[in-house]
């Protein structure tokens, strides 16, 4: 346009240059500008961004956070360790490499793992995970190319065998199998970290007390040894929260070998298993009977055998005139326990056990508890039974959860495995409080059960330990077998509490199948064997929970 | 006019040399940030290792027999006493719950 007049264009033309010098100008200038803008963005952010994408799907372990005592004391931990893969692609001379790999793993799998470093496609194949550092160091040492460590954490269980059952296992993966474990899974959660990062969430605290389950262990396994027992549990709770301070099962399992606790005979005893506790259960029939104004010198008519049915219910040392009802409870009378349930009612009788979570299954941080067997019609036969604990099969820490109901004062408590800080506890306000008997109730039970243990005729003399007030129930249960019960075999029990004036702890005891000897007398009877195994327990433990002894008590200022 | 094309050339020099000056900085920052970082790692890692040593160590397992070996047996009823005057220093649980 401004070609085609010669005369014009020299003042447009400058007046054109100058325009666009200043539009280079500023275009540069607002160029810069978003080069500054953007410096300042990404100094500003943060430095997050840096990720490393694996395009091969790495499996990866789960951080835990640590296990500990209720003094803190560690029970699991997670630690780095090497963990051998090959890279299929990298292999030069496959056979070569599973020759040379065998020599440091005898136990190689070498048929499996020709077979996965066959695949050239792969990049990545586990070989053996969590090395202990001289044996990786020896596979180091090898020198073959493909091969490679990834650090990985592993579950370690610094105890032992100790507290095994409780703690349960984890997989290979460190996710969480049995036991707490699995809680830590469901309920404090895991992190699925690719390397070896530690958890950073504070330890977990268990109710345990290292020092009682140790104690509780020790002695248990005396026990067994003393009596010749194939098996024992043991328990030891605090009354007023349901905090399980010890729980032993023998034989133990080890919480590092998961494929052991599988087999029956590790089952855990205090949980898994659902016994008929024999005369024990005698705590929660006179309870009732007690709960529904039944006076402690009331008069029982136990001369008779009762009989239902093909049934005749008779008793082991029967007295040969009326009992009182604190007799019932000395000499354990089957047929005195039985008709104290019968006068309640079935419908008295189930509800009560009703109330005491004695009927339906439990779930604590350990698990579910096995599901109490329970007669299907709460007809004569089973409230007969049922009174004298046959015919209602429970797992032992229900079972105590429902004994420290009645002996606390009667607030209903629930097991529990971690530790409850205090103030959380029922009683104090934090918790609906569910009353299951009055108060003067339960104090007339402890009575009784002092009673047990004081009386020269009790059953429960041989528990006593001076200055600890203890208070307690034997029970001595014949074994179903294949043909009815086996006269043999039984399950002796002793159920303590101490100190009994204000009780705190609980103790539960149960032999399993022990063995008549010189000791106790030729008799299998729990007042023999499961009654001084529990004074043993508690006169060892009653120090390290921090309780004075009665005599030193009433000479405090 | 030309005063101002040479002087943005020689800020244009200058922040150049500052940017590149900044980033290898940067880098290195970064650098250190991530060994000192690795090196906290470890050393948690390390902590962890040395705890569950010790608490392997310190088991009541272990500890009992050596302990029965030295002459101590579990604390008797015979052997505790109630403080006369209420102190800091109490046996049992009053001073850990």
């Amino acid at each position: 346009m401004s070609g085609l007049d010669p005369q014009q264009p020299k003042a447009p033309r400058r007046a054109n240059l100058r325009l666009r010098f200043a539009m280079v100008v500023l275009t540069v200038c607002g160029a810069f500008a978003c080069v500054s803008g953007q410096l300042v963005r990404l100094a500003l952010m943060a430095q997050a961004d840096v990720a490393i994408t694996v395009s091969d799907a790495i499996p990866q372990s789960f951080a835990r956070p640590d296990l500990a005592d209720r003094k803190g004391r560690l029970l699991a931990t997670d630690i780095a360790v090497p963990s051998l893969y090959a890279d299929p692609s990298i292999i030069l001379d496959r056979d070569e490499a599973v020759e040379k790999l065998q020599t440091v793993f005898p136990d190689l799998d070498t048929a499996a793992l020709r077979a996965n470093l066959a695949d050239k496609s792969r990049r990545f194949v586990w070989i053996r995970r969590g090395l202990p550092p001289g044996i990786a160091q020896k596979v180091h040492n090898l020198g073959l190319p493909g091969l490679a460590f990834r650090n990985e954490l592993k579950r370690t269980y610094p105890m032992g065998t100790t507290a095994g059952h409780v703690i349960g296992s984890v997989n290979i993966d460190n996710k969480g199998l049995s036991g707490v474990e699995t809680y830590i899974d469901a309920v404090v959660g895991v992190e699925g970290v690719l390397g070896a990062t530690r958890s950073r969430k504070p330890a977990v605290r268990l109710s345990l007390d290292l020092g009682v389950q140790h104690s509780l262990e020790d002695e248990l396994a005396s026990a067994v040894n003393r009596y010749q027992a194939a098996g024992a549990s043991g328990l030891v709770m605090d009354v007023h929260t349901g905090e399980v301070l010890g729980s032993v099962s023998l034989p133990t399992v080890d919480p590092s070998r998961p494929s052991e606790a599988n087999a029956p005979d590790h089952l855990d005893r205090i949980t898994a298993g659902t016994y008929e506790l024999g005369s024990i259960f005698k705590i929660v029939t006179l309870a009732m009977a007690l709960d529904d104004g039944k006076g402690v010198y009331s008069l029982v008519d136990t001369t008779t055998p009762l009989t239902e049915g093909r049934y005749t219910i008779t008793d082991l040392h029967p007295l040969g005139r009326p009992m009182t009802v604190a007799e019932v409870f000395t000499h354990s009378s089957n047929v005195g326990a039985a008709l104290l349930a019968l006068e309640a009612g079935p419908e008295r009788h189930r509800n009560f056990l009703e109330d005491l979570k004695l009927v339906w299954p439990i779930t604590t941080e350990q698990g579910p508890v096995a599901a109490p067997i329970v007669p299907q019609t709460f007809d004569r036969i089973s409230q007969i039974t049922v009174a004298y604990g046959h015919g209602l099969a429970v797992a032992p820490l229900q079972f105590a959860a429902a004994a420290a109901s009645l002996i606390n004062g009667g607030i209903r408590v629930e097991p529990k495995f971690t530790f409850q800080f205090p103030g959380a506890a029922p009683g104090t306000g934090a918790r609906d409080i569910v009353r299951v008997v009055k108060p003067e109730t339960s104090a007339r039970l402890n009575d009784l059960m002092r009673l047990n243990v004081t009386d020269p005729a009790g059953t429960g003399r041989r528990a006593d330990v001076p200055g600890y007030n203890v208070g307690g129930k034997t029970g001595t249960a014949e074994m179903p077998g294949r043909n009815g019960y086996r006269e043999k075999a039984v399950i002796s029990s002793f159920l303590a509490a101490f100190p009994m004036k204000d009780p705190k702890y609980l103790v539960m005891v149960s032999l399993f199948e022990p063995k008549a000897s010189a000791e106790t007398k030729g008799e299998i009877t729990a007042g023999l064997n499961a009654a001084p195994t529990a004074g043993r327990i508690i006169a060892r433990i009653g120090p390290q929970l921090g309780l004075m002894p009665a005599g030193l008590v009433a000479a405090a200022p | 006019m030309r005063m101002l094309t040479i002087s943005s050339v020689f800020i244009a020099l200058a922040s150049a040399f500052m940017l590149y000056g900044l980033n290898y900085d940067t880098r290195l920052t970064a650098q250190n940030v991530q060994s000192l970082e690795k090196r906290a790692e470890q050393a948690r890692s390390d902590i962890s290792v040395l705890k569950a040593e010790r608490a392997h160590l310190a088991r009541p397992e272990r500890i009992e027999p050596l302990a029965r070996a030295q002459g101590l047996a579990p604390a008797t009823e015979a052997q505790l006493q109630r403080p006369q005057v209420p102190s800091g220093i109490v046996t049992g649980s009053t001073g850990t719950r």
